[in-house]
């Protein structure tokens, strides 16, 4: 019965120990959610499994006999197939090829024989209930049915283990809900099924049990969902501890908004947004994934056009046609994805820290020194505890946690006035993370606008003044935080549904 | 009506047909017999080169060596029917061979070290440029026997020119293996999603060496074909591909990412260039303009390429 | 990795240093033109005459700047097909100006940087606008530019320049030190500078490492990557302009057909001198090495009446083994951590 068992496993990264003796069971014929917050060691477990990663110790069996992928293609052969959240499929292709992608032939010269892969394919959508002609380019179909037609890849490799990475993520509901009709199918065939996902309601709607990461250890280790309750799994991801805010609400502060959307709508497909940051406020801005919230913040930063509405800093109408211009305004951003977007891998501490403060550095011809920028930037630096070797040392080096002060020193050293900070603790650990939150605090107090973009709720309950939470592109509401986690995630859930929560 | 439009050909081919008719009206001399024979001459040789560079588009690579390979082939398919007496069947199989070979090294190095193919095949350039002038001292080979010499320019019938036959056998070859071989498939799957690709479990090394020995080997009949054209074994052959291979492919609605190529608009690329080059003639313009049309049309077909991508991409999140 | 924290940052890195010295681009380089400059001069008469120098010097000033030039583009991680084209362009609009239209020189020698400041401009919007990778751009280009250029000039040379020209190209300080290398050497000190100490040349790093990031921190990408191409421009025109003054002529062939001669001697130096292809990392020392290099191995080869063609295909394999030891090399640092 038992399909996959991960015994033990550990996996360092430098600087990190990403997982911690980790253990998991998936059994053939029931559906095994994987849960955990950002950073818990989800994803690090899943690579492991499929071969992208080498466990440091530990042991993977599946049906009783040791195994150790070396890489996906290993994994997929032996019979584990993964749906992964990027889509990984040739979409100028036809949706047969893809599905059989590697049995086109039996040699390089084979003639593809197209009316065999189209029977053959035909096969699995059928058992997917997937009523779309095998030879239909997959550009053509929609995200729900690309998502449909690589498990059905997956499932014609006989995967008789199907992991899913947030598989729902770009999904709407009706859509999520076909696709659980068909993972219940495969389940009654006996496929062993793991099922990582971020949205509880879905976990208990279709999973039987449970295994639950918290800072790469298990906070649950393959647990009947019958025997657990709503509470009990948030619980198991965040922590007891850490429910209990140890901030108070602070009062409001009276200034009038430095930063305000008036009915803003963007190309990217906003639609009327309207919210207001005071000066020493912090703003949440909460939403599931896919709600419109990081395309938001670069919309108003002048990457997507704006097509209606008004944007105001400061109390007055302003354009915004580049980030550049942003940053004039005393505005800045913290990506959530600090290695594409956030930081100049490649160079050093202080070319990233002093890269927003370059122009205002430089001399009337555009000179400037090393040592200039280290004046300016080595304080905020100092304060935000950096620890690197050196000023000159390149970033890739440091550690998750290091980089994302560096990514947030370089607003403060320019000296912005609204901070938009996007998933500010992705991938880095505990001890940094209550770092930045204080450090958010201290920001606000000293009279920073801050907007807080973040999917982890209790960070949003433990961080934000006030949060405004966004489904869909739109603003649905606005939510007062007084901490109590329990009636602000009720709020805000009430809100993203429509609808009163019980 | 829209759907027809959204073949690649379909487009180049439209171009095709009003310049034919334009020039013949303003120039009749232009459809006489002999212009005709010249003409499908030329489209004949450059479309075997603009094949050589497609596959390497395919795949999402570029090869800068193209030319080079051609030269080599060339020279060394004379020189060994001169110097050593071989007959020229046995020589056009060497040739092949040479292609073929290097194409294959080529595209090993590139696989293996992962370093970008621009730069790999321009030291593969000037590698095979440097033997090539090494062994002929930039002389050329004069030796070329008179079947090769025939070939070259006589006819089938009419105005058809026999080396129209190794050009149909290489496009209708090539068509097939984009289309239904398990080869062309793989080719088009890498350049389409490397990744998907990969975790698919396709052998990326030994597809990208096929490319490349595949470019080789096209570069290989298009050298021997300039000799038969050009009746002397010149060691500037392939010296000026570089641009018309791009062009033509890209005329023809390559997406030079990769993943995706088209064979007929290719051939109505390699047509357009050629009827504009001998328009040029005809209506006595100096020659070197016919560069300054190659960088326009280049430049006109990537923007045509660009903005049916941003349609097809609205398109389908319109659906 | 001892960790420091920031109280304690020392400006400069430390330990380490002597491998991380030992396995530069720069230090090898060094190694190897020193190699190979004492066998040459031990074994071959006359590789250190005076003249013998003065033209290795020569040839070291052109290649380095026509490898600079290519190398202020490979900084945004594309690269510019063109360069040969814009080169020989602007040495032929320098021609025109200085015999046909009597400009003086002080006058006509910045009109035709400044023209091929402004071809690169060409080349930038349309990188930029167009959202298309430079390859196909600057193929474009190159094609597109020296069209025109034959069909202005029907291919006629301008040998009738004022005998400055002439007369400069073939100065020598100290009997052997070529003027066109001082002025390379000053173009180098100059690009160090602009890199290190200039916004403009940081952010055109930044952008060229990762254009996403360097434009979410404030940076507007779009004009950095067309002033890189600018800069390709004019530091192509000037390496055109060397070569008239060694010439003591514009030649319309002087870098082959559509200008791609210049190609190879292009890559080859920033290559040889650690800039990285994907962008965002600049040597210009390494570049000058690069270039001294392949001279010096040229100039040897020569000299041992090796064919010149042959050392067309030498250089070739130089490219090849350049960029494979690269990779070894990083492997290498890559495995101690040290980048």
């Amino acid at each position: 019965m038992t399909a996959l068992k991960v015994s033990n496993v550990s996996k360092s990264f430098p600087g990190v120990k990403a997982l911690d003796a980790v253990s998991m069971t998936l059994t053939g014929g029931s559906v095994h959610a994987l849960l955990g917050e950002n950073g818990a060691g989800k994803s690090t477990l899943i690579k492991i499994m499929t071969g992208i990663h080498a466990a440091d110790q530990g042991e993977i069996t599946m049906e009783g006999r040791p195994v150790r992928f070396a890489n996906p293609r290993q994994a997929a052969a032996g019979g584990l197939g993964v749906v992964h959240q990027e889509r990984n499929l040739v979409t100028r292709f036809s949706v047969a090829e893809n599905i059989m992608l590697d049995r086109l032939g039996a040699n390089s010269l084979s003639r593809v024989d197209y009316k065999a892969l189209a029977a053959e394919a035909s096969r699995w959508l059928k058992q997917l209930d997937l009523d779309i002609d095998p030879m239909t380019p997959v550009s053509r179909l929609s995200v729900a049915q690309m998502q449909l037609v690589e498990i059905g890849k997956a499932l014609s490799l006989q995967s008789r283990v199907l992991l899913l990475d947030e598989p729902t993520a770009s999904l709407t509901p009706s859509e999520a809900q076909v696709l659980f009709r068909i993972l219940r199918k495969l389940r009654d065939d006996g496929v062993a099924i793991g099922f990582v996902s971020h949205k509880l309601e879905e976990v208990f709607d279709i999973c039987d049990t449970v295994t639950v990461l918290r800072d790469g250890k298990n906070a649950c280790d393959s647990q009947p969902l019958k025997t657990l309750n709503r509470d009990d799994v948030v619980k198991m991801m965040i922590g007891r501890a850490e429910r209990i805010s140890r901030r108070a609400p602070r009062p409001q502060p009276a200034a009038p908004p430095f930063f305000e959307l008036r009915d803003y709508s963007s190309a990217a497909g906003h639609e009327n947004v309207s919210l207001s940051v005071r000066p020493g406020e912090i703003l949440g801005l909460y939403g599931l994934v896919g709600a419109g919230r990081s395309e938001l913040a670069k919309a108003v930063l002048g990457l997507a056009r704006q097509t209606g509405g008004e944007i105001r800093v400061g109390g007055k109408p302003v354009k915004i046609g580049s980030v550049a211009e942003a940053l004039d305004l005393g505005v800045g951003y913290v990506s959530e994805d600090r290695k594409g977007e956030g930081l100049i891998l490649l160079h050093s501490v202080l070319d990233n820290a002093g890269i927003t403060v370059w122009k205002s550095l430089a001399n009337a011809l555009g000179f400037l020194r090393d040592g200039t920028v280290a004046q300016k930037v080595g304080p905020v630096l100092r304060k935000l505890e950096v620890k690197t070797p050196s000023l000159d040392q390149t970033i890739g080096n440091l550690s998750g946690g290091n980089q994302q002060k560096v990514s947030v020193a370089k607003w403060i050293a320019a000296g912005v006035k609204l901070l938009i900070i996007d998933e500010p603790s992705v991938g880095i650990d505990i001890k940094t993370k209550a770092y930045l939150h204080d450090l958010i605090h201290e920001l606000a107090e000293a009279g920073t606008a801050v907007l807080l973009i973040t999917s982890d709720l209790t960070e949003m309950v433990d961080v934000a003044d006030r949060v405004a939470v966004m489904d869909d592109y739109r603003i649905e509401g606005l939510v007062e935080n007084d901490r109590n986690y329990e009636r602000v995630s009720t709020a805000i859930m009430a809100l993203i549904h429509g609808r009163e929560a019980a | 009506m829209n759907r027809l439009f959204d073949n690649d050909w379909v487009g180049p081919a439209l171009v095709c047909l009003v310049a034919v008719v334009g020039i013949s009206i303003l120039q009749p001399s232009f459809l006489s017999p002999f212009n005709i024979l010249v003409l499908l001459s030329a489209i004949a040789v450059n479309m075997v080169i603009a094949l050589g560079q497609l596959v390497i588009i395919a795949i999402g690579q570029m090869n800068l060596a193209l030319g080079a390979f051609g030269g080599l082939v060339a020279i060394c398919f004379v020189a060994v029917m001169e110097l050593y007496g071989v007959p020229p069947v046995i020589a056009l199989l060497i040739g092949l061979a040479i292609g073929t070979a290097a194409g294959a090294a080529s595209g090993f190095v590139i696989a293996r070290t992962g370093i970008s193919a621009f730069i790999i095949t321009l030291a593969g350039l000037q590698i095979f440029k440097g033997i090539n002038l090494g062994i002929t001292e930039a002389q050329p080979f004069y030796g070329v026997p008179q079947s090769v010499k025939d070939f070259g320019n006589h006819a089938i019938f009419g105005p058809i020119p026999w080396l129209i036959v190794p050009m149909i056998i290489a496009s209708v070859g090539m068509w097939y293996l984009f289309n239904r071989l398990r080869i062309g498939r793989y080719i088009l799957a890498v350049g389409g999603n490397r990744t998907a690709a990969e975790l698919s479990g396709i052998n990326i090394t030994a597809t990208i060496i096929w490319a490349h020995a595949i470019s080789g080997l096209l570069a290989a009949i298009a050298g021997m074909m300039l000799v038969a054209r050009l009746q002397i074994g010149q060691p500037t052959i392939g010296d000026d591909w570089l641009i018309s291979s791009f062009a033509a492919p890209v005329i023809g609605g390559a997406v030079l990412a990769g993943g995706h190529v088209s064979v007929a608009g290719t051939f109505f690329g390699v047509v357009i260039i050629a009827i504009i080059t001998q328009a040029l003639v005809l209506f006595a313009i100096d020659p070197f303009v016919v560069q300054i049309v190659l960088g326009a049309l280049i430049l006109w077909a990537v923007g045509i390429n660009r903005y049916r991508e941003i349609r097809v991409a609205k398109l389908n999140e319109a659906r | 990795m001892t960790d420091v924290t920031a109280d304690a940052m020392p400006a400069r890195r430390q330990g380490s240093g002597l491998l991380r010295l030992l396995l530069s681009n720069e230090f090898g380089l060094a190694v190897l033109i020193a190699v190979a400059f004492g066998t040459f001069a031990l074994t071959l008469p006359g590789f250190t005459s005076p003249f013998s120098l003065f033209t290795i010097g020569r040839q070291i000033g052109i290649d380095t700047m026509i490898g600079l030039a290519m190398m202020a583009v490979i900084v945004t991680g594309g690269l510019d097909l063109s360069v040969g084209a814009i080169g020989v362009c602007a040495a032929m609009v320098f021609g025109w100006l200085a015999q046909a239209m009597g400009v003086p020189l002080p006058i006509a020698v910045p009109m035709a940087i400044l023209f091929g400041a402004s071809l690169g401009f060409i080349n930038g919007y349309a990188v930029v606008r167009s959202g298309v990778h430079s390859f196909i751009i600057t193929l474009a280009s190159m094609s597109i530019f020296f069209g025109i250029m034959i069909f202005l000039t029907k291919a006629q040379a301008f040998n009738q320049l004022p005998p400055e020209v002439t007369q400069f190209g073939k100065t020598r300080l100290f009997g052997m030190v070529s003027v066109l290398l001082v002025i390379t050497l000053v173009v180098c000190v100059a690009l160090s500078i602009f890199y290190r100490f200039t916004t403009l040349g940081r952010q055109m790093l930044a952008a060229g490492a990762n254009p996403r990031a360097a434009e979410l921190s404030g940076i507007r990408t779009g004009r950095v990557i067309t002033a890189c191409h600018m800069l390709t421009g004019a530091l192509a025109a000037l390496a055109g302009l060397m070569l008239t003054a060694r010439t003591g002529a514009a030649v319309p062939s002087m870098a082959g057909h559509l200008g791609q001669d210049w190609l190879l001697p292009a890559f080859l130096a920033p290559v040889l001198g650690g800039t990285l292809l994907s962008g965002g990392r600049v040597s210009v020392i390494g570049t000058l090495l690069g270039a001294a290099f392949v001279t010096i191995m040229t100039s040897g080869l020569l000299l041992m009446r090796v064919g010149e063609f042959w050392i067309l295909a030498c250089l070739g394999l130089i490219l090849l083994a350049a960029v494979l030891t690269d990779r070894l090399r990083q492997g290498v640092l890559r495995k101690r951590g040290l980048i």
